[in-house]
């Protein structure tokens, strides 16, 4: 378990990751946290020929606040973001769900852009963004671009981000007053990537929803949002009649493979008990916002 | 050899008993243990191996000429050229199973060794062994043990030994089985499944070999056991003679079975030390392990029946089993012999019989993993008994206690011959009981199934053997092969010129604490202080007998052996003493380190004597030559042939443990999930020697019983490919997965054999977790009517299981 050879460049800059990057098309690859990359690396499962550093651009490590937004440098560990005040404030549906990534010693090399970079349809900062319509903003030696996040992912390991493109950072809308939360999953084990894992939003008034997003890890190649499960809210009472109503929608709408580890049947048993839930704790949530 | 003189145990005792910290720790803890890995050799090379992608296969061609290319590249080697001058591995099968550290024509399982590789560096290694380019011919894959007696052709693994993939059938029937089913009112019928896990040590199995052309010998470090016992084989294998290997220990990060020999890696080692004319270090890293090393364990479909009196007396047990041995049969099925040694477990009954039928496949060969398969056995009945308490109506309290030994009826003799030596089943299903405060959970039970809530109460009482007699090894063999009746363990004590005691053993460090273990007996018999006993560890060169670690021996025999070179030991003290201070033997007592006249204060302390002994020839007894120290070798204290026909196989696993172990659970029905409300493991292993690292014992071991329960599982698809090797797939239950307390509690029934009455108990904890959390399941769904007789429970299954009985009632 000893990776194939490999050049490394550890970068000082942003514009030296880049240089780095340019030039190998498929060959060059971003080390952050590594938590993930060597891993694989080891298994010789991918074999960059070049290992472009970036652990030394403290620049791309941050969590701040700016006109009506969350940005959080690429480069920020996962730890960062687990223990940041502004987090809990502005995005508390990510500080949920991050405790479910990995344990702590992994969160603390693990990157929020390693972890959307790595793209895993089972993880759960995947979903968040999506759920929260994050957008994601990259530069290559062309320049920048923002990608949303729900144009981010393709399939397993699979993004829009160009080999010789760096993820700098990602942008969340801060948080609406009185909209709930819940993230919540089924893993094999504590920490384990999720067998199912749901980030619910919910806004109700009045005993009335009046809009969710239910996004979904572990039922396809990438987060999954189910629509038709959003909208069979709006409108309804808020309540447990109607969330398991949308649960079966949601259960009923996602087509989830099988593998060693859960079946497409179980898959959607959990869809169908975590949607639930995770809106009875968004509902709670939202009525003590309010 | 009849049932041996009972012991008289002293009652007071200075170092037994107490909770010391361990011995090992720490240099363990703060990291300064030296472990295979950290053992560096002069000149030392590194090789990796390229293993088989395919589960069956012959090997048509390798070329290796790019790996050999590659710079800092000393040797490829491949089956072909390392058997010309390395023989067959050793093998405790009877008749043997040919097997080789690199394979020769043929794969047999994924993960098998094709070619090895030496370089400079193990990256080098490893990218050299990418480019070994193999052409291989696939023969039919056999991956369900069910297919096995119907193999033909290509899909036979091992042509030589028989017409379809059968390693051994045979029918053992103890007692007058026939008779007791017929006079049964009910005889009670369940299928059980147990799947192939594993022992997964932190470390993985590792050597370092080298070869010395002066004096034309081996020196082999190993994380190793058993080679103070058997470690010769391994030269036969190099084809070298027995004096010219010496094999280092090295201590172990773990083993809980799995290296109880590991003749693969230390034949590899050395062989390609050999080829290379350099010292080779060959670590596995996981996937060698988790694909080809010795960490397999049982792997068995069982049919199972037991008859029983209306009133819940149980008459006769018996069973029909396939066990899955994978491609090779390293320790023959002596896991049968060891599920045979507690076969009808705590109850009395009077009858049984084993069907067996050990199978090849292609997948990795079994090896040894903490219970040896009587853990197994463990599984098979209490899941019957609960079978039978639910057809009979009887709880599965009152259906256990029914049928216990009673503490009267010991020594025991069980139908397969086996004697348990003592035991008290009703006091430790007592503590249990009010530990786990069980009728208390019973009603908070039935209140919660009202609320919608799915608790499970459950309850298993099984046996720990202790102590194995290598008969096991081959009483099942039709021709019992190298018939073997010794088992012992020694010691070596020195007490040097100043007082201080070194102790040698001849048996690694396993991840228990055989240092603990000594320092503490060896502080009881000589009363010297811990601080002052040194413990190391001889290698084979200064070997004497030691069997090793294995079958929960290591502290009975060990204890067995120090008490008799102590003996040796006090006898010296005592006439050295006697001389100096005039005195006669009878007078003079050992206390505190010093030898003393009773009732006076005239004595001389272990140091005063210790130097006179040597240093001072002239003024010892005409009798005494120079020095203070004694060896002493231990045979098992109680074991018995077997007779010729099998139906008694003699006394082979005499020193009985015994546990019971009750979990209760909540079952999340919607997710299949379970947690843990509280969970009692009450054990008795006779006489405790440090309730600390006992307590550290059991709970390891019910964490890892979890694990075999409801979380692990070397799964191989249909193409013979091992799906969980690795650990996202193959999954460990971490703390997270743990019970939050596991409260421990013991009994303490002294073996009548052993010194002190100590009992082993190194296995306990996992030989009774499966079908305690397997009642636990089945309690909690009981409104689904699910019955659980395969492992691992994943939420999955549950969920599965309510899913069905959903639709069933629809
Ligand atoms: C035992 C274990 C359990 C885990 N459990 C979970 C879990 O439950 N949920 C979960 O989500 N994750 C889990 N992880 C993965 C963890 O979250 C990783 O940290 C994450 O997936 C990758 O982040 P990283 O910073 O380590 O990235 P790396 O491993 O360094 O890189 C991952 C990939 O992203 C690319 N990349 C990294 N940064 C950038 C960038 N700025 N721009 C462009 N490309 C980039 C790399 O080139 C590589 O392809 C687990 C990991 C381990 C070891």
């Amino acid at each position: 378990m000893k990776p194939a050879p490999f050049q490394y460049v550890r970068a000082s800059s942003i514009d030296d990751a880049l240089a780095g990057l340019a030039g190998h098309g498929d060959d060059a690859k971003v080390l952050a946290g590594g938590q993930s990359l060597i891993a694989l690396m080891n298994l010789r499962l991918v074999r960059p020929a070049v290992l472009v550093d970036i652990n030394r651009l403290s620049d791309l490590a941050y969590i701040r606040q700016e006109n009506g937004t969350l940005a959080i440098g690429a480069l920020t560990r996962q730890s960062a973001v687990e223990s940041s005040d502004v987090i809990a404030r502005l995005c508390p549906l990510m500080a949920e769900a991050i405790r479910f990534v990995g344990h702590r010693p992994i969160r603390n090399r693990g990157t929020v852009g390693g972890n959307l970079a790595h793209a895993d349809p089972t993880s759960e900062l995947p979903a968040v963004a999506v759920a929260l319509g994050a957008t994601f903003v990259t530069r290559s030696q062309k320049g920048q671009r923002t990608i949303a996040a729900d144009d981010f992912f393709v399939a397993p390991l699979s993004t829009t981000l160009a080999s010789n493109e760096l993820l700098t950072e990602v942008r969340i809308p801060v948080w609406p007053a009185g909209q709930g939360w819940a993230f919540m999953e089924v893993s094999p084990r504590a920490g384990d990537y999720a067998l199912v894992g749901v980030a619910a939003t919910l806004r109700a008034a009045d005993g009335v929803c009046q809009s969710g997003r239910l996004v979904y890890s572990g039922v396809g190649p990438r987060p999954i949002r189910v629509a038709k499960a959003e909208q069979a809210l709006v409108g309804c009472s808020s309540g447990e009649a109607t969330f398991r109503e949308v649960a079966e929608i949601a259960a009923g709408q996602v087509e989830p493979s099988s593998d060693f580890h859960a079946t497409a049947d179980y898959r959607r048993d959990l869809v169908r008990a975590l949607t639930r839930r995770a809106l009875m704790v968004a509902l709670d949530r939202c009525q003590k916002g309010a | 050899m009849s049932a041996p003189a009972v012991k008289d145990h002293p009652i007071h005792r200075r170092w037994i008993g107490q909770s010391m910290k361990r011995v090992e720790d720490p240099r363990l803890l703060t990291g300064r243990g030296k472990y295979i890995d950290d053992i560096v050799v002069p000149n030392m090379a590194h090789a990796a191996v390229l293993r088989s992608p395919h589960a069956h296969a012959r090997i048509k061609k390798i070329d290796a000429s790019k790996a050999r290319a590659l710079p800092g590249v000393l040797l490829v080697l491949t089956g072909a050229e390392a058997v010309e001058q390395t023989g067959p591995l050793p093998c405790f099968a009877n008749p043997p199973v040919a097997q080789y550290c690199i394979a020769v024509d043929r794969v047999r399982h994924v993960g098998e060794t094709v070619a090895a590789v030496v370089a400079e560096s193990r990256y080098i290694a490893e990218d050299a062994v990418d480019r070994i380019e193999v052409e291989y011919e696939p023969l039919p894959v056999v991956v369900n043990p069910g297919d096995a007696s119907t193999s033909k052709g290509d899909a036979v693994l091992h042509p030589d030994r028989g017409a379809n993939n059968i390693a051994h059938q045979r029918t053992l029937t103890f007692g007058s089985y026939d008779e007791d089913m017929r006079s049964a009112d009910v005889i009670v019928r369940r299928k059980v499944r147990w799947p192939r896990s594993g022992a997964q040590p932190m470390e993985t199995v590792g050597a370092i070999a080298s070869y010395d052309e002066g004096t034309r010998k081996f020196t082999i470090y190993a994380n190793t056991s058993m080679y103070n016992y058997v470690g010769w084989l391994m030269a036969v294998s190099l084809k070298i003679p027995a004096h010219k290997l010496n094999i280092v220990p090295t201590i172990a990060g773990g083993s809980f079975g799995s290296k109880i020999f590991t003749h693969k890696v230390l034949v590899l080692a050395a062989t390609l030390a050999r080829a290379c004319g350099r010292p080779v270090k060959y670590v596995e890293d996981r996937l060698d392990n988790m694909t080809s090393c010795d960490n397999h364990g049982s792997d068995r479909i069982y049919e199972l029946e037991l008859g029983l009196k209306r009133d819940g007396t149980m008459l006769a047990f018996g069973m029909k089993v396939i066990d899955d041995y994978g491609a090779y049969l390293q320790f023959g099925v002596g896991h049968h012999g060891n599920a045979a040694a507690q076969l009808t477990g705590p109850y009395r009954i009077k009858s049984a019989r084993i069907e067996l039928t050990a199978v090849f496949t292609n997948k990795c060969q079994q090896g040894a993993y903490r219970g040896f398969g009587s853990e197994v056995n463990n599984f098979a009945l209490e899941r019957i008994v609960d079978a039978a308490a639910d057809e009979l109506g009887i709880s599965p309290v009152e259906i256990r206690r029914k049928n216990f030994i009673q503490p009267e009826q010991f020594p025991y003799k069980i139908p397969t011959g086996n004697v348990y030596d003592s035991g008290n089943y009703g006091a430790v299903l007592d503590k249990a009981l009010e530990m786990a405060d069980y009728d208390g959970w019973r009603s908070r039970q039935a209140d919660a199934r009202k609320q919608g809530r799915y608790i499970g109460i459950g309850l298993a009482s099984c046996q720990e053997r202790s102590v194995f007699s290598s008969t096991e090894f081959w009483f099942w063999n039709h021709e019992p092969g190298f018939a073997l009746t010794s088992s012992p363990e020694s010691v070596n004590i020195k007490i040097d010129p100043t007082g201080k005691a070194f102790v040698t053993l001849y048996s690694p460090f396993w991840g228990n604490s055989p240092e603990t273990m000594a320092t503490q007996i060896v502080a009881e018999q000589l009363t010297i202080d811990p601080s002052d006993i040194e413990i190391t560890y001889a290698d084979t060169d200064q070997g004497l007998m030691g069997t090793g670690p294995g079958g929960s021996r290591y502290t009975v025999m060990i204890a067995g052996a120090i008490a008799g070179a102590a003996t040796d030991i006090k006898r010296k003290l005592f006439k050295i003493a006697g001389h100096f201070l005039e005195a006669s033997e009878q007078d003079l007592e050992l206390r505190d380190g010093r030898v003393s006249v009773r009732g006076t204060d005239r004595g001389m302390t272990i140091p005063e004597i210790a130097l006179q002994a040597y240093y001072f020839r002239l003024s010892l007894p005409d009798d005494c030559n120079s020095g203070l120290d004694a060896r002493f070798t231990y045979d098992h204290p109680y074991t018995t042939q077997p007779n010729a026909d099998r139906t008694d196989l003699g006394v082979f696993y005499p020193i009985m443990g015994h546990m019971c172990h009750i979990p209760i659970v909540e079952i999340d029905i919607e997710t299949g999930q379970l947690t843990y409300l509280k969970y009692v493991a009450v054990h008795d292993c006779g006489t405790v020697v440090n309730p600390m690292t006992l307590a550290g014992h059991v709970r390891g071991g019910t964490v890892q019983g979890i694990g075999s329960t409801m979380y692990e599982h070397f799964y191989y698809d249909e193409q013979g490919q091992l799906v969980t090797a690795n650990f996202a797939d193959y999954l460990i239950p971490t703390l997270k997965e743990a019970p939050p307390n596991i409260e421990v509690g013991h009994v303490v029934t002294p073996s009548p054999f052993t010194e002190y009455g100590i009992k082993g108990g190194g296995e306990g904890g996992r030989m009774g977790v499966p079908p305690a959390l397997a009642s636990a399941v089945e309690d909690a769904l009981r409104p689904f009517g699910v019955k659980i007789d395969t492992l691992p429970i994943t939420p999955m299954k549950i969920r599965d299981m309510i899913r069905a009985a959903q639709q069933r009632k629809g």
